[in-house]
């Protein structure tokens, strides 16, 4: 991907490049509110990464100018302050996401990899499918290598966003957020212990796990 | 008898005895006076009749003159008594004793008979002719001096009684109730309310006016105190953050190098221990964002029900893991103001302290009835005296010193109930401890 990102202070910027590279990306870094804005209209990003405090243009105004213009790159939003109001006031600016400091490198690539490449509406399938394992939307019904697999309703959103994003990571908070719409950090395991009761179900009488822990990150479908 | 503490009371107690004490002596005074000068009127009167029969010549006249005014005068007001040497005796009194070197008689003295006497006589008693006269005349004028004054004194110091009890009761009132208010705020003080003011200042000008300005200087200079304080830590939180996200970086760094499994090892407890840093920063940013935060238009309906069963939903496997029994409970459902995320926050942060506390296999219910939330643990509680105390920052019961956990949960939830105007109650479970949350109905 074409990632352009704006942030001031030149570790945190610096580590965000180097880390996106190294990922294959590739990546401009522009410490500046104003010079950001001109480069985000003029360089066919396919997703920016704006700190919200910003010397010259702050990142809210960077945002809205660039939807004010119709650009509808996915801008994922960085913030030193966390608060609900925030996320809200960043996401009605026209943040895609919004993502607070500190954190770790594994959440911010996560999280790009899912704006960059956010799932197509036009082509909703009634069946996921990841292996021998296949869901079907209509009837709800989970299968494993023919077996059913019985799955409490709560069960049954989680593996169906994680299947919708196979192959991708998805990290405690994404899925907190996307699946019980929690937008705080707890401070119990509460997400490994749902992974943990999936896991029994889904890998645990069978040979191979479909579920896959990524070490500082999160989880993702093995879909190979 | 709190009344009777009123210093305005007191006061008025004391006047009152002053001024009847000093009216009483007065009038007692001029009553005496006033007595002494009718005696002496009346015995000069008495003195005077008996010279004019001292002015009769010739016994048999003295004597018809006598028998005279016996005939034409009530004995009630003049007893004429005279015994002549020779043995005779004419009387309006019968069997008048010699009243002989009393100035003034009292009706018990004289005989007791038909004729009707008054209550005391003035006596002039000598020799008139061939024998001894004694006139005695009603001293009932004088006496009822006596009953005159008690009546003046009666309607001179009941009104004043009256009117300067009433003021006294009046005014003590009126300062109670401001005592009372100053009282009041100071506790509220106490407990930790700094918006709490001695809003009651009527009343003029006065001691009682100055002292409530003086605690309404003090609790602002406090209140400023804290509010300094508080965007002090705020600032540090927030500067802080910025080199803890560089360290995060560099044990991640670290983390992808050549590390053996107890470098490892180490790196992890590092990170875990920022990411404690880092949310113990995030707690303290989030509470002092919410008690800055004006009346929240961002409020909306909410089904209080709904967001606290999706909060026990998540809770529910961890909660299980940790060998604790969560349970959910739901009657009377309603919508409340409110914003929607922090509602979770509150059940998730009243949730994870009753996991945190309370031993393997206790049950914690949480419930919803009408407009509030509860969450009940079977636990050992927190003791009466300490529950106020646990609702501050960094707060921690002695036993709880050890385990994880900033401190800043119970606050978080207060902040959050005192800007959704909800109260926040702590209660016995009978055992354990019972939280509730209420908010105001619409």
């Amino acid at each position: 991907m074409k990632i352009l990102v704006i942030e001031d202070d030149p570790t945190t910027g610096a580590y965000i490049a180097d880390g996106l590279r190294q990922e294959g990306h590739g990546v401009d870094l522009i410490p500046d509110g104003a010079d950001g804005l001109v480069q985000a209209s003029v360089g066919g990003y396919d997703v920016i990464v704006v700190d919200r405090m910003l010397p010259g243009l702050d990142g809210m105004a960077v945002v809205k100018t660039l939807r004010g213009a119709g650009n509808r790159v996915p801008v994922l939003m960085l913030t030193a302050v966390g608060g609900v109001n925030d996320r809200i006031e960043g996401l009605n600016a026209g943040a895609d996401d919004y993502l607070v400091k500190p954190f770790a490198f594994g959440e911010l690539s996560a999280r790009l990899a899912a704006l960059g490449r956010r799932p197509q509406m036009s082509d909703a399938p009634t069946v996921l499918k990841a292996r021998d394992l296949e869901m079907d939307l209509l009837t709800r019904q989970v299968t494993r290598a023919g077996q059913v697999i019985d799955l409490l309703p709560r069960e049954f959103t989680l593996l169906e966003h994680l299947l919708r994003r196979k192959g991708r990571v998805q990290t405690r908070t994404m899925l907190l957020e996307a699946v019980w719409d929690i937008h705080f950090d707890p401070q119990t395991n509460v997400v490994e212990t749902h992974i943990s009761r999936l896991r029994a179900k889904v890998d645990k009488p069978f040979d191979h796990d479909l579920i896959v822990t990524v070490r500082g990150a999160g989880y993702r479908i093995d879909a190979e | 008898m709190r009344l009777w503490r009123s210093t305005p009371v007191r006061l008025t107690a004391t006047l009152l005895i002053v001024f009847g004490l000093s009216t009483g002596v007065g009038t007692t005074v001029t009553y005496l006076i006033a007595r002494d000068e009718a005696d002496t009127a009346l015995r000069e009167r008495v003195s005077q009749e008996f010279e004019s029969y001292r002015r009769i010549r010739g016994q048999r006249d003295l004597v018809e003159r006598i028998l005279g005014e016996i005939g034409s005068v009530a004995a009630a007001d003049l007893i004429i008594d005279y015994r002549s040497d020779s043995g005779d005796r004419f009387s309006n009194v019968a069997g008048l004793p010699s009243l002989g070197g009393l100035s003034i008689v009292a009706e018990r003295q004289l005989p007791e008979g038909q004729t009707p006497l008054a209550e005391s006589y003035l006596v002039v008693e000598g020799r008139v002719g061939l024998g001894n006269l004694t006139l005695a005349r009603n001293r009932e004028q004088v006496s009822e001096l006596w009953s005159t004054f008690s009546v003046l004194l009666v309607v001179s110091l009941l009104p004043t009684f009256a009117i300067a009890s009433a003021i006294g009761v009046w005014s003590a009132r009126r300062a109670s109730v401001r005592v009372e208010s100053i009282g009041q705020t100071l506790r509220d003080l106490t407990e930790g309310d700094l918006e709490a003011r001695v809003t009651d200042v009527t009343g003029g000008p006065d001691d009682l006016a100055e002292i409530a300005a003086a605690v309404n200087q003090m609790a602002d200079a406090q209140a400023a105190t804290m509010a300094s304080l508080r965007q002090v830590s705020t600032d540090i939180a927030h500067d802080l953050k910025t080199p803890i996200q560089r360290v995060s970086v560099l044990l991640e760094q670290l983390e992808d190098g050549q590390l053996t499994e107890a470098q490892r090892g180490i790196v992890d407890k590092a990170r875990a221990e920022t990411a404690q840093i880092v949310r113990t920063f995030q707690a303290l940013l989030q509470i002092a964002q919410i008690e800055g935060a004006g009346p929240q238009a961002a409020f909306a309906p909410v089904d209080l029900a709904d967001v606290v069963a999706g909060i026990v939903d998540v809770y529910e496997p961890a909660a299980e893991e940790s060998g604790h029994r969560l349970s959910f409970a739901a009657a009377a459902p309603a919508m409340v103001r409110a914003e929607r995320s922090m509602v979770g926050q509150v059940v998730a942060n009243l949730i994870e302290n009753a996991l945190r506390h309370t031993p393997p296999g206790t049950a914690i219910a949480v419930g919803v009835d009408g407009a509030s939330l509860s969450v009940a643990d079977g636990g050992p509680g927190i003791p009466e005296p300490e529950r106020a105390k646990v609702l501050r920052r960094h707060y921690r019961l002695e036993q709880s010193r050890t385990s994880e956990g900033s401190g800043l949960g119970l606050s978080l939830v207060a902040a959050i109930a005192a800007l959704h105007d909800a109260t926040l109650q702590l209660s016995d479970n009978a055992p354990g401890l019972r939280v509730t949350l209420t908010f105001p109905t619409p």
